[in-house]
């Protein structure tokens, strides 16, 4: 890709200074910052009520906290890791990314984007100070499953109304991306020329503006059946309890391919640089994204086998279901392929890509398994089902997001991280969380159940070996932290292509960016 | 700009019209059971039975009860079990004692085990149909009429009907 750029000047933007700039900010790279950090708050406090719930586990008994609190801890560690932490991780990459990626000056709604970020920090402050309540905070799960969700206690339209602010802001973010992924691509950068992961996150973008309305609808009824009297999910009226769970996962799953699909545009991003050779399959790679996006809408019932659905309902959710593997599996083997004779080497965010790959396959068989009807009665609400979307999150959308930061840090700050370090946190992150979640499959098939505080004796050793994973995933997340600091601090600079083998329009740039870059459309030959 | 603005004006009406589209689900999954016949609803509303005769097949129909959120009731099937020939009419009740003092409006949700013949159990007249109100400290005989269809796939010969009591009286105070 041949660029030209001729235009780099920011001395006549006025920008105030201080905690205002970060409040006033309109500029994508603010808030691409502001949305990461915000989003690394999050995940150690998310992580900090996962290290309670580990705790309370480590051995059969009940040792620390009592069990209502520890559904809220199940609860509240759920619904910070997916909107407080995932998302606004991907979000932010985009702010970040998408503009220096397409060669546009900003976003296509600079205020809108503003707003989205700030809507976050109030939403959760509603959300968490729901913990003080007399009351507690709410323990029913993420899922939010009438009638019990209807029954707790006050907590519940403040999470309620928390997690349509959350809504809010991500349908505008997505509106953002479209928008400027569809309009203000620089002239030549056809959409089959578009990097994979401007690609994977203009798909997730559209899966957000398709989905996020459903849960809003889905939640708006509970709170109206709770407040108002309707009777959509209360069956003394006579709703039905399990149309709720038909709607909600109408929106959640869709939402796990949220969770997910930018993270396959990372590690098809960052594959490529370290194997120095072009993506394998691009097109397929397109068209795998996009099959992978429709079928998400038509599989929702896999969530709820267990209900008592008529057999032809149970056989059709089966095989889509099962259906989505063959698009991801096109996308397995194209990485594999793009790998296939390359010259690798092995820096912390090819590391994590390649952990990624292997553990998020691990993740994506017990999807599988999952997805058999006969054989989920047996692996419904068990710790199967917690090892299988803690193996496609962590070692899936977390490490994706990892890797990210560090290819893209030297970028975003001019400064190269400390590579011994890095892969000092890789390999004990990949050591930690494979030690946490592997033995929660045992366990699962054994028949442990899901959001328990106590099980019987026999599970003890793998519980305890979780346990131990868990703190040691958590303390390795501190090294992160220190990384960073580290990274910061130094005044070493690197050059503009921080990555030998890295290709695209944010390598043309200096590192770090310009306040105001791409004011002059590059032009793609 | 006006690219832009078709743009934005699209988005916003797609997250609008999926908004009341998670609305419009709901009327939706009934109206896709009803036309797939893909269902393992019970049903609540009357049944017409028009030309069922007795086919000299009998199955067993159990008949058990719940009350929701332990509301001050005692509710109970006047017979624990029946043994019924299909395509005949029969008459049962249920037995509500309500242990306060005040007066309580009730509504009974039906379910019949095993879901995929819920169908063929069909209820002529009953209790469930319509929110019951109960005087303090009394006990009342709710009356169910039902019909096992002819259609009950031969494999089955147990039906079981439950019933779940809701105390609907602050409901009632709302409406």
């Amino acid at each position: 890709m041949n660029t030209n750029i001729d235009n780099v000047h920011d001395d006549h933007h006025h920008t105030p200074t201080g905690i205002m700039r970060w409040i006033t900010t309109t500029n994508h790279k603010d808030i691409g910052t502001l949305y990461l950090w915000f989003s690394l708050l999050m995940f150690f406090i998310g992580g900090f009520m996962a290290l309670i719930i580990r705790a309370e586990l480590f051995e059969p008994g009940l040792q620390l906290v009592i069990p209502g609190f520890f559904n809220q801890m199940t609860t509240m560690h759920a619904l910070i890791m997916i909107f407080g932490a995932v998302m606004p991780a991907f979000v932010g990459l985009a702010n970040w990314q998408v503009p220096l990626m397409i060669g546009a000056p900003d976003m296509a709604l600079p205020r809108l984007n503003n707003w989205s970020f700030w809507i976050l920090p109030f939403a959760f402050t509603m959300m968490l100070s729901t913990l003080f309540f007399e009351s507690g905070g709410p323990a029913a799960g993420w899922t939010l499953y009438p009638p019990l969700s209807l029954q707790g206690g006050d907590s519940m339209p403040f999470v309620i109304l928390s997690i349509h602010m959350l809504g809010i802001s991500s349908i505008l973010g997505a509106i953002n991306i479209i928008a400027t992924i569809l309009n203000m691509r620089a002239p030549g950068m056809t959409l089959m020329k578009l990097p994979m992961f401007i690609w994977t996150w203009l798909i997730t973008a559209f899966l957000l503006i398709a989905a996020m309305p459903v849960l809003a609808g889905a939640i708006t009824m509970l709170l109206t059946d709770r407040f108002f009297g309707t009777s959509f999910f209360t069956a003394s009226g006579g709703g039905d309890p399990v149309m709720f769970q038909h709607i909600f996962w109408f929106f959640g799953h869709p939402e796990v391919y949220i969770l997910i699909l930018p993270a396959f545009g990372i590690v098809s991003t960052i594959l490529p640089t370290f194997s120095r050779k072009k993506l394998f399959g691009y097109d397929s790679m397109v068209y795998a994204t996009v099959s992978i996006a429709l079928l998400s809408f038509i599989v929702w019932a896999h969530h709820m086998f267990t209900v008592g659905m008529p057999l032809a309902g149970e056989i059709f959710f089966m095989l889509t279901t099962m259906l989505i593997a063959v698009p991801t599996g096109v996308k397995v083997f194209n990485w594999v392929a793009t790998m296939w004779q390359g010259s690798m080497t092995f820096e912390t965010p090819m590391l994590f890509s390649i952990a990624f790959i292997i553990l998020f396959t691990i993740g994506g068989f017990s999807g599988l398994m999952l997805a058999m009807t006969p054989a989920d009665f047996q692996y419904h609400d068990t710790y199967f089902v917690v090892a299988h979307f803690h193996y496609v999150l962590v070692p899936g959308a977390v490490f994706a997001i990892i890797a990210a930061v560090y290819y893209w840090l030297p970028k975003w700050t001019g400064k190269m991280y400390d590579e011994g370090l890095g892969k000092l946190h890789f390999w004990l992150t990949t050591i930690f969380v494979n030690l946490t979640f592997f033995p929660q499959h045992f366990v699962g098939l054994a028949g442990m159940p899901r959001r328990i505080p106590d099980y019987p004796v026999q599970f003890a050793d793998f519980n305890a070996i979780s346990s131990i994973g868990a703190f040691g995933f958590g303390l390795s997340q501190l090294l992160f932290l220190y990384i960073l600091y580290k990274t910061l601090k130094q005044n070493k600079t690197v050059e503009d292509k921080a990555w030998d083998g890295a290709e695209g329009l944010e390598w043309t740039l200096s590192s770090p960016p310009p306040y105001h870059s791409f004011e002059t459309p590059p032009k793609i030959n | 700009m006006n690219k832009y603005r078709k743009t934005y004006f699209l988005l916003t009406c797609a997250v609008v019209f999926m908004f009341f589209f998670s609305y419009m689900l709901v009327p939706l999954y009934d109206i896709f059971c009803e036309v797939t016949g893909l269902n393992g609803k019970t049903n609540i509303s009357k049944a017409i039975v028009l030309n069922e005769t007795p086919k000299n097949r009998f199955v067993k129909i159990q008949f058990t009860s719940n009350v929701a959120e332990s509301a001050p009731f005692q509710f109970q099937p006047f017979k624990k079990e029946m043994i019924v020939e299909v395509g005949k009419i029969y008459n049962t009740s249920y037995l509500l004692t309500n242990k306060s003092t005040d007066i309580k409006h009730v509504t009974a949700s039906p379910s019949v085990v095993p879901s995929q013949n819920a169908e063929y159990f069909k209820k002529i007249e009953c209790f469930c149909f319509t929110e019951q109100k109960i005087l303090g400290l009394t006990t009342e005989s709710l009356p169910l009429q039902f019909i096992i269809d002819n259609k009950l796939p031969l494999e089955t010969n147990t039906l079981i009907l439950s019933y779940t009591l809701f105390n609907t009286t602050n409901q009632a105070g709302l409406k």
